[in-house]
């Protein structure tokens, strides 16, 4: 499935007052100075060498982050001296400061802060877990969207997406799933979003949450018929079903051995495509791939060890017709109709 | 592939009306059919999907076909929206 044609969502900025509602619990010390800054980079910078006057290379455009290091050399400063190495910092267009371990930060340095339209945020958190925390919340606001159609469920706890021509019969197979005890995370309209870039997240969209159509019958809301148990608001992506009309000429994965990959937002996605004919039990198949990709997730792989088992049948076989064929039954001798 | 810019006219918006008119229409049409809206993009065919972009009455929508039917596809839909669903 070539997903390359799809449309990115991603912010370039974002504005200083989205801060407040990280869970790096920020409390402003400039009320509503600077809220409207905008922010264009989510990383995170310690202004050490900046504050004692070396600005080559200064990150000024990051969100400055004041720790035990830069708040013990400001202590350690005179008044005046305070002011001017605030300054070094505060002539850069800086978005936000923020002050680590609730250290009570000098009046003169929100001061200068103030003149220069610089917001400044202090939280209890120690430096390590402020940067931990701001880190995540920005990477998430800066993170890449695409909105897939298709129907993500947690099957066994294996987040799978199934995609394919519409009224091919997503949504029918994941009623199916839920019907069984799996979980429906969104149908119709999924949203994914890029995380520490080796991470997708699919989650709905807060206006269609858990609604489905079903053709024929119109809009239900799962939630309502199958309770709490029957959703859940995110999930991980891991597999990707492909599902499409069978055809005569198409060639499809018969032993399992390789295992095939889409491309999303720059993310290796296990793939599998299923074709469908009538009579075909999707659902089970889908039960099946979920079981399937938690062997290989814990290591064992039933391709491969068929595969091994008869590398070493055909490596044993002595030259010459074999004409024991009690040998080759798994059971070599019937004793009765016994286990 | 093909795509037209369009604007919902009729002033309730893309309500559950016109959205149900938009998907049947595009259900007809064997070429695949995007709804854009702010990059926000859902497939034309899928009820919730149209309802999905909550489009008031001003907004752009842009309107994306491709298959061996998108002419008259586009033209069909494009119709529809300029007629305001009928809700003139």
């Amino acid at each position: 499935m070539d997903f390359s044609q799809l449309e990115i969502m991603s912010h370039k900025s974002i504005l200083v007052e989205t801060l407040i509602n990280s869970p790096a619990k920020l409390i402003p010390l400039t009320g509503n100075l600077g809220m409207s800054n905008s922010i264009t980079n989510k990383n995170l910078h310690r202004p050490q060498l900046a504050l004692a006057g070396f600005v080559e290379l200064f990150n000024h455009n990051q969100v400055q982050i004041i720790g035990n290091t830069e708040y013990s050399y400001l202590k350690s400063l005179s008044k005046q001296q305070r002011i001017r190495s605030t300054s070094n910092l505060a002539k850069f267009d800086v978005p936000c400061v923020i002050i680590t371990n609730n250290n009570p930060i000098f009046p003169e340095f929100i001061e200068v802060a103030e003149e220069h339209n610089i917001p400044v945020f202090t939280t209890h958190y120690d430096t390590t877990k402020a940067f931990y925390l701001l880190s995540e919340f920005l990477d998430d606001q800066f993170s890449s969207h695409v909105v897939i159609h298709g129907s993500f469920v947690d099957v066994y706890g294996v987040g799978m997406l199934f995609v394919g021509r519409s009224g091919i019969g997503k949504s029918e197979i994941s009623l199916d799933l839920i019907e069984r005890g799996h979980r429906l995370v969104a149908d119709d309209v999924v949203m994914f979003t890029k995380k520490r870039e080796t991470v997708l997240m699919g989650t709905g969209t807060s206006l269609a949450q858990h609604f489905m159509e079903v053709r024929g019958l119109g809009i239900i809301d799962i939630r309502q018929m199958f309770g709490i148990r029957a959703i859940r608001f995110q999930k991980r992506l891991e597999v990707i079903v492909e599902l499409e009309d069978w055809q005569q000429n198409e060639e499809y994965t018969r032993t399992g051995l390789d295992e095939t990959f889409a491309d999303l937002m720059g993310v290796e996605i296990s793939s599998i495509k299923l074709p469908i004919f009538p009579g075909k039990n999707i659902t089970v198949i889908a039960e099946v791939i979920a079981i399937n990709y938690l062997l290989r997730t814990y290591g064992y792989n039933a391709a491969k060890v068929f595969s091994g088992k008869l590398q070493d049948a055909i490596k044993n076989r002595t030259a010459g017709p074999q004409v024991n064929y009690q040998d080759r039954r798994l059971i070599s001798y019937f004793q009765g109709d016994n286990e | 592939m093909i795509e037209k810019k369009v604007v919902v006219l009729n002033r309730a918006g893309l309500h559950t009306r016109p959205a149900a008119s938009i998907v049947k229409l595009a259900s007809k049409f064997k070429s695949e059919i995007y709804l854009v809206r702010d990059k926000f993009s859902i497939n034309g065919k899928s009820i919730i999907g149209v309802m999905t972009l909550a489009a008031e009455q001003g907004s752009e929508i842009l309107v994306r076909a491709s298959g061996s039917d998108e002419n008259e596809a586009i033209e069909e839909i494009v119709k529809l929206f300029e007629a305001g669903f009928g809700e003139l």
